[in-house]
């Protein structure tokens, strides 16, 4: 079945997605990039540039090179926008006959829509190249401000493109359906949209079968890249206090300084601290300067307040249009790469009181939407199989109350998973399993599903039995943990409905506390792993001096018999250095012994109890550890 | 943008959710209906074990392609290293050139070279080219006495190609 491309046909970039697979992706443009600057060009000798190359060359040729079409397209010469952006673009636009504009390039007048065919032509043609197939239909996206008129330019530049355009949606509802919001009824949803050069604001009602623009509002100068001037201004105030030399007047410097800071700006949405490391910025009758700074996540966030700030009462304002308050609002959307700022998350989380949807790439949500729109109509991504999944892991409780997990986080529903048990002491005849949901290594900070008993376990040394242990979720969430003896086929089973249903706030809250408490957690999980080892080891140790008895000579035999009592008097006690050291004095000592015993008995198997059942360091004890019997 | 709010409040404020395509409305039986499903079903399963299979074949050319990406990433982060020591290297005066101390320090710089031509990497040549936006990037224009308009007049920072293709563009000066 041929592909519908969806299609972000922004003002500064553009970006391609389509369903593969059963899944929204991004396609990559020829030069290998995802993003596409919306930018074309006719070259001296009469050769059209389109995408990355037409902007490398903008600079040669300003008069030839059209850029920003999309504030240009559908309207007429005498709007407001048109005037103003007349003003700030160098190439040449004037009246059509009919009202409407015209842009030269070359020597030849194009109508705005002709212009972002050229655009959605290329995107074509990479698309088709990147799939191997041929594409005829497509979904465009546009702004949800855009009138009649514009909407209809944007279809036609489709055409032109040879496009047959089944649908152009907004951005905002295309954000939605990424996140898969349009499938619920009677939800009012906020669209925070802040990318480089602009901010929108979109409020959508979505009913059983229609999604309603509320509002809309912004600020169509209001980006990223004037963040990026912040810093650059702070950095060259800065200089001139030190080095009393005034970078703004160096075109070159300044250049540097601009990709520096963005640079930084965009390591601080991770980190707490950058550094801004310019060598041989300028130089005077002294010698050469150099810059270099500190840059701080407090200091930037301070830079750019007023920005966050503004943007804030823009959705307050936007908002008081429709009557809803902030706390009526079911769903919020980041979209935008300058959305990845973590202050700017704070503000829209504080306002709304709740977290905004944010796990799709920002920079990709709106292609991505169009995408899904894409899949939708051509019954390719059925409702049915838009798949859920589980948000926090889920396990059973192991040997030291450790969680083990058996489906991490965010496997696709629905699946099965397996794994292997056994029990933790000689002649257990039953074993509890006690399922858990969550991301902490000790089972009793995370959440019990469930719980039961799997008995009439045939009495064995510990390690021996098998219990094979099974998750299963469905579709629906609801999971089913079975437990079975592979030696008697006796079965036992739960059920568990709503495993994926906890509330994206649970989720996080969740998530969040793990991430908190790692590093204690981690220190636990390495004291419980010691004991358990040392625990282990002084079983096999005391089974294999038994079982060979007076194979071993007496001194090797007491020798290992103090070091097992020095190990048991101290592996219940905090000292997890201690515990390795005297665990790993034991080991060789039995593994001497071990060695011994092979070379005398020459070639017969080697005893029980060696190297091999412990489990691996590090891991948690997955085989052959289980939970003390009730 | 506000001005356009104010327009035609009667354009496309609603839109509507796309329907899945309708199945066809011919009268059939509940048991029809039942094996039409079973066969649509067992259809859809059996596509979605073939995208599986064919994902996992793709999967290793897939890894190739990281692999090789991620290297073209990660020498492009090594790259501004190599702009500084350059310019560095342009701008020392000519006295500090010929110290000895100073030229073991400039022997990093050729160390990084090998290590970037040991990955494929190599310098892009741009004196008198003429521009080329397949592998050049205009940052400014500049009247020159005596140089042909269109060509590279001054590299402000170098371009290069890996593999065959463009790692980065050269940022030049282009003469008017």
């Amino acid at each position: 079945m041929p592909k519908i491309l969806g299609i972000d046909l922004g003002t500064t970039l553009s970006e391609v997605a389509a369903i593969i697979n059963g899944e929204p992706k991004v396609l990559e443009n020829r030069e290998g990039n995802k993003l596409t600057p919306s930018v074309v060009s006719i070259t001296k000798t009469g050769e059209r540039l389109v995408g990355v190359l037409a902007k490398r060359q903008q600079i040669t040729n300003p008069q030839n090179t059209i850029y920003s079409v999309k504030r240009l397209i559908g309207r007429r010469y005498s709007d407001a926008e048109v005037q103003r952006d007349k003003k700030l673009l160098p190439y040449e636009i004037r009246e059509k006959s009919d009202g409407g504009v015209e842009v030269k390039m070359g020597d030849k007048w194009y109508s705005p829509p002709e212009i972002s065919a050229m655009i959605l032509q290329k995107l074509k043609q990479d698309a088709e190249e990147k799939l191997g197939e041929k594409i005829t239909e497509a979904i465009i996206t546009c702004p949800a401000y855009f009138d009649d008129s514009q909407r209809k330019a944007t279809k036609v530049a489709g055409e032109i493109a040879g496009f047959v355009v089944k649908r152009v949606i907004n951005e905002p509802t295309a954000a939605a359906l990424a996140y898969g919001l349009t499938k619920k009824q009677d939800q009012k949803i906020v669209v925070y949209d802040f990318g480089g050069g602009t901010f929108d604001i979109s409020v959508l009602d979505i009913s059983h079968d229609t999604v309603e623009v509320k509002a809309t509002g912004g600020d169509t100068h209001l980006g990223g890249d004037d963040f990026d001037q912040r810093i650059m201004d702070w950095l060259v105030s800065e200089f001139r206090k030190d080095q009393g030399i005034d970078l703004s007047k160096d075109p070159l410097a300044l250049q540097r300084i601009k990709e520096a800071g963005e640079k930084a700006k965009i390591e601080l949405s991770t980190a707490q601290e950058t550094e801004i490391n310019l060598p041989f910025v300028t130089s005077d009758s002294a010698g050469p300067k150099h810059l270099y700074y500190k840059l701080s996540r407090s200091k930037l966030e301070e830079l750019v307040r007023d920005y966050i700030d503004k943007s804030i009462d823009l959705v307050e304002k936007t908002l008081k249009e429709t009557k809803i308050s902030p706390k009526e609002i079911n769903e919020v959307i980041l979209v935008g790469g300058q959305t990845r700022m973590p202050a700017m998350q704070e503000a829209v989380k504080k306002l709304f009181g709740r977290e905004p949807n944010k796990s799709i790439n920002p920079d990709e949500v709106v292609a991505i939407g169009a995408a899904v729109e894409a899949g939708i109509l051509q019954g390719e991504v059925k409702d049915v199989l838009l798949l859920d999944v589980t948000p926090l892991s889920l396990g059973i409780e192991t040997l030291g109350q450790v969680s083990t997990v058996l489906i991490t986080k965010n496997t696709t529903v629905p699946t099965s998973k397996t794994q292997i048990f056994s029990t933790a002491a000689d002649s257990q005849t039953s074993v509890e399993i006690h399922i858990l949901q969550g991301e902490r290594p000790m089972a009793s900070d995370n959440k019990t599903l469930g719980r039961f008993i799997l008995d009439g376990i045939p009495p064995a040394p510990r390690g021996l039995p098998q219990v094979e242990v099974t998750f299963d979720i469905d579709a629906n969430g609801i999971l089913n943990v079975t437990a079975k003896d592979k030696a008697t086929s006796k079965t036992q089973t739960i059920r568990i409905e709503g495993s994926t249903g906890l509330s994206k706030e649970e989720v996080e809250r969740m998530k969040k506390e793990a991430e908190i408490h790692a590093a204690e957690d981690k220190k636990k999980q390495e004291a419980i792993e010691a004991k358990n080892l040392a625990d282990n080891l002084i079983y096999t140790t005391e089974k294999t001096i038994k079982e060979t008895g007076d194979k071993i000579s007496p001194d090797a035999k007491k020798d290992i018999e103090e070091k097992v009592e020095a190990l048991k008097k101290i592996k219940d006690t905090d000292n997890i250095e201690d515990i390795k050291a005297k665990t790993s004095e034991l080991s060789s000592a039995i593994q001497k012994v071990g060695a011994e015993l092979y070379k005398q008995a020459g070639g017969q198997k080697a005893p029980e109890g060696s190297e091999g059942q412990k489990p691996e360091e590090g891991q948690k004890p997955e085989e052959g550890e289980y939970k003390e019997k009730k | 943008m506000n001005e356009d709010k104010k327009e035609d409040k009667n354009e496309e404020k609603k839109e509507e959710k796309s329907p899945a395509p309708e199945p066809s409305e011919e009268k059939i039986s509940p048991l029809e209906e039942c094996q039409k499903q079973r066969d649509e079903y067992l259809a859809g399963w059996q596509r979605a074990r073939a995208d599986l299979l064919n994902y996992k074949k793709e999967e290793m050319e897939r890894f190739e392609q990281v692999l090789r990406y991620a290297g073209e990433e990660f020498v492009l982060k090594i790259l501004p290293l190599l702009d500084n020591f350059n310019l560095i290297e342009s701008k020392l005066p000519e006295d500090l050139k010929k110290d000895d101390n100073v030229k073991g320090i400039i022997r990093l710089k050729n160390q990084i070279e090998d290590f970037l031509r040991a990955q494929g990497v190599e310098e892009m040549e741009t004196a008198g080219k003429k521009f080329d936006p397949n592998f050049h990037e205009a940052t400014e224009m500049v009247e020159a006495q005596g140089a042909e308009s269109g060509t590279v007049l001054e590299e402000i920072q170098k371009g290069y190609m890996i593999n065959n293709g463009v790692l980065r563009p050269a940022k030049v000066k282009v003469v008017k």
